[in-house]
């Protein structure tokens, strides 16, 4: 029907506080158009899968060269933190899932609040890290103020891996579970901020009336992205604070 | 493959002067801000051949510096920036994104009878990842280079005091650049496909972009990880890679190798394609065993990820693990062989017509059995741990991605250029070049073969006085393959010009994309195609149309 | 206007705009109900010592709660077959990345019989020159 190019095809919107929507020029149903950008979005989480995974490899790897290490590493981080935002995580994934079914039924105040949830899970998320970071600086397993600083070969001594308590005395390289740890974490975290970011361009586009049964495609994919921040969080969890 | 080719007349008749894609919108902004795949392929085009220049410039300097024993040009150290900086652009800036980026944009739509590629804007986006790329990678030439060689391997790219960061970034970025125009290629082939365009009625150019585009999408995020690990470890020392820290740089090998074996498929597999192509149409000659060389692009991509610890074999990997991967890699000859085997069946008693295109496939077919059966050799795991980074390897390597890939390229080029421009170049130039190349690539890199296979370790500034010859043949053999490209960019530069019209169908191709307009339209068909015969069926072949010449 | 559907992996006509699939508000209560009490049972397989077998099963868990967020929250089990299998073969892919990388790891510890020197080793790098002229 738009094969020239000149007619676009339009979604109409289903009541009068949504935008209609127009299909891109180059597709000529609007199925095409949603099946494209789908299968391009869960190429793009495939891809994100590999480049944590190389992470996960990095961890299994030295997890099976010093599990001693991993053991006694694991036994100092807060289980106890860690389950609470395993939890938080899930509750948010189940908020954005619930998000996008209110766009898929043009319920529009209610993906607005879901979508205000799950980005109050992110903010939850990310103050417990922050406590938990905190508590890592104040045992002088990852000193942040010395992230940077220069790495000394005269002494062997990191920077930015005092132990002050000496836990981790007695097992061969202590600092290499904590660099894991943080390299993992923050990763995720920057995921967690940029998934609540885009959640917020969501809930922007929602209040105009952008997102409705026959458009709810960005919904979609930002929620499969939020997903996938979650999905690594599941495997994340019992390899760092559970180290089996 | 039948299209609506009558509607051609009757669109160009009602419109006046038809309109392509080149002089459609003037002026800086129309080309900086276009959704065009062919406008972004043709700045891929521009991009990549200066990145090509660029590198077989600093080639060249590397050849001059080895004309004698103790160098010539450059200290020690400033070789090993030049060389460096040789892999770097050449891996990274030009053979990885040249001809996906330039070709595979500019056709990958046009043979699925596709307005443009599934998303647009990132196919934008990836071009200026590229471009942000490249700059990134001159930045770190100004904020102190980088001697590391193109392969960053730790521990030394931990503790020398360049700008590992700086070209790692770059690596990172141009890593995204290749992820989005595969995720781009494989959406567009799953969901813009013309009607009766079947997967097998693909050319098999798109299937060898296809198979690209899947090693792009499922590799690249590894090598992305891998430099922002070594990006951390130089900035806060995670001890990952540092031995010195109780980490592995064996574990680098292995994630730079996950990415960068698969990545020679990258490089090489649209070059097949190409080639694949041109066989066909300068043959006027259906290709033998159409079904077996789609597959088999698809079989290379998924062996390639099973072999990537042969380039490990004097890394301290474990024996078994060696063994392993030597196995394995044999498994890459089968599929690469039934491509060459049903090239030349394809050849075979074949209506040839030696046009340049045809001059440079022909070329690729004896090169590419070089380079391709020096590949078996090394894999060999006895055999590798005498050749290991010796002049061998280069000669093999430089087989394939220059040899091969760099004369696939402008094959293509050649074959292509009269569809994009309309115009034609100095054929009697082109065949010239054609050889001057073949002869001078020749005469680089056989000398290099045989110091390699005596002793000569590659990567060294200096060598013992044994080597002078061959290394004075190796340098006056780039210094004529470096003529044959000038002389190439001379006459393709000259055409745009000199504006000699090129027919409708300058080859008589039957593929799509010479059934849209020459030039293409923005819109690439006057008429949406409808296919309704299979793929390289040269009986369908119009003669009229095709020797129309271009308004 | 569905002439460009011929992929033999794009789906039922059932993937109109409008008419995806849309699940139930309790199917997503159920699932995260299960996520919750399998995190539980997580952190209680932890505490239990299995040996080896603890990372089998913690690994096994996190599978089978990542299988429910895929299935269920992403929607991938009415998602077409390109998608599914786009999701599942980088998983694959990735599995060959850490089997590939570990095993050279695990066995390198074998290595015995085939070299002389385990690593690490400190090697001191003398020109091959000086060798020579010791010989002589």
């Amino acid at each position: 029907m738009s094969h020239d190019g000149h007619h676009a095809v339009v979604i109409p919107a289903p009541g009068p506080e949504f935008q209609p929507h127009t299909v891109a020029h180059h597709f000529d149903t609007p199925v095409q158009e949603f099946q494209s950008a789908k299968l391009g979005f869960w190429l793009f989480l495939a891809t994100e899968i590999l480049l944590f995974g190389g992470l996960f490899a990095a961890y299994f790897y030295f997890h099976e060269m010093y599990p001693e290490t991993f053991r006694l590493g694991g036994k100092q981080l807060d289980w106890q933190l860690g389950a609470l935002n395993t939890a938080v995580l899930l509750a948010s994934s189940w908020t954005m899932a619930m998000g996008v079914r209110a766009a898929q039924t043009s319920q529009k105040k209610l993906l607005l609040r879901y979508c205000g949830l799950t980005v109050l899970g992110a903010l939850i998320f990310m103050a417990v890290k922050f406590v938990e970071y905190s508590a890592k600086d104040a045992h002088g397993f990852v000193v942040f103020a010395d992230l940077f600083a220069p790495y000394d070969t005269a002494t062997g001594q990191i920077p930015w891996f005092q132990d002050y308590d000496g836990h981790m005395a007695g097992v061969p390289h202590g600092h290499l579970f904590f660099a894991i740890y943080l390299t993992m974490t923050a990763i995720h975290g920057l995921h967690v901020l940029i998934g609540a970011g885009l959640i917020l361009w969501i809930m922007k586009g929602a209040a105009k009336g952008r997102f409705h049964a026959g458009y709810y495609l960005p919904v979609d994919l930002v929620g499969l992205y939020w997903h996938l921040v979650d999905l690594i969080w599941i495997f994340l969890f019992p390899l760092l604070y559970l180290v089996p | 493959m039948t299209t609506n080719v009558p509607a051609l007349d009757a669109g160009a008749a009602a419109a006046g002067p038809r309109r392509n894609f080149l002089d459609v919108a003037t002026g800086f902004w129309s080309w900086a801000s276009t959704l065009d795949h062919k406008r972004i392929g043709l700045m891929y085009l521009v991009g990549v051949s200066l990145a090509f220049l660029c590198g077989g410039l600093f080639a060249l300097l590397v050849r001059l510096h080895l004309w004698e024993p103790h160098g010539t040009l450059f200290s020690n150290a400033d070789y090993n920036q030049i060389f460096t900086l040789h892999g770097a652009f050449m891996v990274f800036l030009f053979v990885i994104p040249a001809i996906p980026g330039s070709l595979g944009n500019i056709l990958l739509p046009l043979m699925l009878g596709a307005k443009d590629v599934a998303l647009p804007r990132l196919n934008l986006l990836s071009f200026y990842l590229w471009l942000v790329g490249a700059a990134l990678a001159t930045l770190a030439i100004v904020f102190g280079g980088f001697d590391t060689g193109w392969t960053f391997y730790t521990p030394y790219s931990l503790y020398t005091e360049q700008a590992v960061v700086t070209i790692g970034l770059a690596v990172f970025v141009l890593g995204f650049s290749s992820i989005f125009t595969g995720l781009n290629f494989i959406v567009t082939v799953h969901k813009l496909r013309a009607p009766g365009m079947t997967w097998f009625r693909m050319p098999l150019f798109v299937w060898a972009l296809y198979a690209t585009s899947l090693l792009q999408v499922l590799a690249t995020p590894v090598l992305g990880i891998t430099v922002l690990l070594v990006a951390f470890e130089r900035l806060y020392h995670v001890g990952i890679f540092d031995p010195r820290l109780g980490g592995d740089p064996v574990l680098f090998e292995h994630f730079f190798w996950f990415y960068s074996h698969p990545a020679v498929y990258i490089m090489v597999l649209p070059a097949f394609g190409i080639i694949s192509e041109l066989v066909s149409v300068h043959s006027r000659k259906p290709v033998f065993g159409y079904k077996l060389i789609a597959y088999s692009s698809i079989a290379i991509a998924v062996i390639s990820f099973l072999v990537w610890g042969h380039h490990m074999f004097t890394s301290g990997q474990s024996t078994y693990a060696m063994f392993a991967f030597s196995f394995l890699t044999f498994f890459v000859a089968i599929p690469t062989a039934i491509k060459e085997f049903s090239w030349v069946a394809t050849v075979w008693r074949g209506s040839i017509a030696l046009n340049s295109p045809m001059l440079y496939t022909l070329a690729f077919l004896i090169i590419f059995s070089i380079g391709g059966l020096t590949g078996v050799i090394l894999g060999a795991l006895a055999v590798n741990l005498h050749l290991h980074d010796t002049y061998f390897v280069v000669a093999h390597f430089h087989y394939v991605m220059m040899g091969s890939i760099a004369v696939a390229f402008f094959a293509g080029l050649h074959h292509w250029w009269p569809k994009i421009f309309g115009v034609m170049y100095d054929e009697f130039l082109a065949k010239i070049a054609c050889g001057i190349i073949f002869v001078g690539f020749n005469a680089t890199f056989i000398p290099q073969f045989i110091m390699g296979s005596r002793g000569m370790p590659r990567r060294y500034a200096t060598y013992v006085p044994d080597y002078t010859d061959f290394h004075k043949a190796s340098t006056i053999g780039a210094i004529v393959l470096g003529c044959g490209i000038a002389l190439m960019v001379y006459y393709l530069v000259a055409s745009l010009f000199q504006r000699r019209q090129a027919m409708q169908n300058h080859w008589g191709g039957v593929t799509l994309e010479w059934h849209a307009p020459t030039p293409p339209p923005v819109e690439n068909f006057t008429t949406p195609p409808v296919v309704t015969t299979e793929v390289y069926d040269y009986s369908t072949l119009d003669l009229d149309t095709m020797r129309r010449p271009v308004q | 206007m569905t002439v460009h559907d011929h992929d033999a992996h794009a789906g039922s006509g059932a993937l109109q705009m409008g008419h995806h699939h849309v699940s139930s508000a309790a199917l997503f209560a159920k699932v995260l109900v299960a996520l919750l009490i399998l995190t539980a049972i997580t952190v209680g397989a932890s505490r239990i010592h299995f040996g080896a077998a603890n990372m089998l099963i913690a690994m096994f868990l996190a599978c089978v709660k990542a299988s429910l967020v895929m299935a269920f929250f992403m929607h991938l089990k009415w998602d077409t077959a390109i998608n599914k299998i786009v999701f599942f073969g980088s998983f694959l892919f990735l599995s060959l990345l850490i089997v590939f990388t570990i095993a050279d790891q695990t066995t390198r510890r074998m290595d015995g019989k085939w070299h002389v020197q385990k690593s690490p080793v400190q090697y001191e790098w003398v020109h091959p020159r000086l060798l020579t002229d010791k010989k002589d």
